[in-house]
């Protein structure tokens, strides 16, 4: 059997490795245009722009990883289309690679500003480990700097800009922080940490323009605001990599449509990661398309205990986390809005968690507490009706509510 | 020369509740499960955090900010995002109190 994988980030690499872990003889090629190892993201926007060690060294695997487990890596080689029907996959060089099984891992690219003045070359986004290497070489003349949008990546970009020394501005057109994914109050605790660090936060502020500025800086147009900047980094969310699945005319929703296993349309065709639009158990089947580095590590192995033909659907309670000026936030499931929020908090630390109208958590949202993620995660897992006055009272372990 | 250093009383490790302490420059975590008392060094490998701040079950410990597990008998990384494990330290009770050797 012979596997081709495009695409050689996180996702990609878990699924060659999952493969590896349950077919020993299988022919796998893991192909990604980027040069670099495949890596993990979530350090580009803190450690590395912060020049600190992530710890485990950036790359996931070294690269005599992939000869010990004869993974095919081929990093540089760019997939220019895939043809469903012979299950073949032409490179960018002009080589055609035949498969019985095609998984596309291509995962998402950073969404870009349309306002006029956004082909500044100062104006960039952060996706990449190349992305992230040349803003931090940025940073460290200590620009200006403007961040387009106060979500998960602009308020990490925004923090470690500021720790290095920057004026830090966050445009945001919502009226706060993270909306998508915390309730109001967790977006105001945030919203204050950043302003006790010096971040300028304008909130309810959508950019219009941006222009040259009088010293040759940039300014940008917000409503009543006026930002003057040496450096703009548009954090404004991500947008799947779909181009390839849709000339090969697959089904694209925002994102490549797959079953629970991430198997399209097509037979022996898969979609992995942060790419693929899959109905989601958690929100009664609805597609859903995830983007975190929870999907990216575990979906691709229920892609590749398809291919092996295990029925396996991927069906975690959804998590991710950030971490931003030492404080760490991590989100489970949906907390939602409009649901009922009960908080428990023991000084610094916060336990909120979101329960529906039945009385069942639907998601939990942490700061500095993460030995209640699990209990948290397990009660969202749980449905089970639990009472709220408990829940409150931060006395009464949540083992003892599971 | 490794020695042994007093680290708490034996009342105070309650079963399955990590105890963070430090011993000059290493910080360890002391945990009481079922067979024994055991100490695994307290940092987790993959990003800076405090393991004996997250969730302790089954023997294993998870990072509270990342949710890498690691084996409290061997330090051993049981899943992503960590991949190394953490040092693992001799423990002994004697009179009542807990020593570990470092």
């Amino acid at each position: 059997m012979r596997v081709v994988i495009v695409g050689a980030g996180q996702a990609g690499r878990r699924c060659a490795e999952a493969l590896r872990g349950l077919d020993a003889a299988a022919e796998i090629l893991l192909l990604g245009d980027e040069m670099h190892l495949p890596y993990d993201r979530p350090p580009l926007s803190k450690a590395v722009l912060l020049g600190t060690d992530p710890g485990h060294g950036l790359f996931a695997r070294d690269g005599a990883y992939y000869a010990e487990q004869q993974i095919a890596l081929r990093t540089g080689t760019r997939v220019v289309a895939i043809d469903p029907a012979t299950r073949t996959v032409e490179t960018a060089g002009g080589e055609r690679i035949a498969a019985d099984h095609v998984v596309i891992a291509t995962g998402a690219r950073a969404r870009t500003l349309t306002v006029p003045g956004s082909g500044d070359p100062r104006v960039v986004t952060l996706r990449t480990l190349d992305d992230a290497r040349a803003l931090r070489a940025r940073l460290a003349d200590r620009p200006r700097l403007a961040v387009i949008g106060g979500g998960l990546i602009g308020l990490e970009v925004a923090a470690s800009a500021r720790q290095l020394g920057c004026a830090v501005t966050v445009l945001e057109a919502a009226e706060r922080v993270m909306a998508r994914c915390v309730p109001p109050s967790i977006s105001n605790r945030f919203a204050a940490l950043h302003r006790g660090h010096g971040v300028i936060l304008h909130l309810g502020h959508a950019l219009r323009a941006i222009e040259p500025g009088a010293d040759g800086a940039l300014s940008l147009h917000a409503g009543d605001v006026q930002v003057t900047a040496d450096l703009v980094v548009v954090g404004i969310g991500g947008v799947p990599a779909t181009a390839l699945a849709a000339a090969a005319a697959l089904s694209v929703q925002d994102g490549i449509v797959t079953d629970a296993q991430g198997r399209t349309s097509p037979p022996h065709i898969y979609a992995a990661g942060e790419v693929a639009r899959l109905p989601h158990p958690f929100w009664g089947g609805r597609p859903t398309r995830l983007e975190a580095w929870q999907v990216a590590q575990n979906q691709p192995v229920a892609v590749a205990q398809a291919i092996c033909g295990e029925d396996a659907p991927y069906d975690e309670v959804p998590w991710h986390w950030t971490d931003q000026f030492g404080w760490n936030l991590q989100v489970l499931g949906d907390p939602d809005p409009q649901l009922r929020l009960v908080e428990r908090s023991e000084g610094e630390r916060l336990t909120a968690i979101a329960l529906d109208l039945a009385g069942r958590a639907r998601g939990a949202v942490l700061i500095n507490n993460g030995r209640d993620a699990t209990p948290c995660r397990r009660l969202i897992a749980g449905g089970k009706a639990l009472d709220a006055s408990m829940l409150a009272d931060a006395s009464v372990p949540l083992r003892a509510l599971l | 020369m490794p020695a042994w250093h007093r680290v708490a009383t034996e009342a105070e490790l309650k079963l399955e509740t990590p105890l963070g302490v430090r011993i000059g420059d290493v910080q360890i975590a002391v945990v009481r499960l079922p067979d024994g008392i055991y100490a695994i060094n307290d940092v987790c490998t993959h990003e800076y955090a405090l393991l004996s701040e997250g969730f302790c079950e089954d023997g294993k410990l998870e990072c509270p900010l990342h949710q890498a597990c690691f084996d409290i008998r061997t330090g051993r990384a049981l899943n992503e995002p960590a991949e190394l494990p953490v040092a693992s330290y001799r423990t002994k009770v004697e009179g009542g109190a807990v020593f570990v050797e470092v």
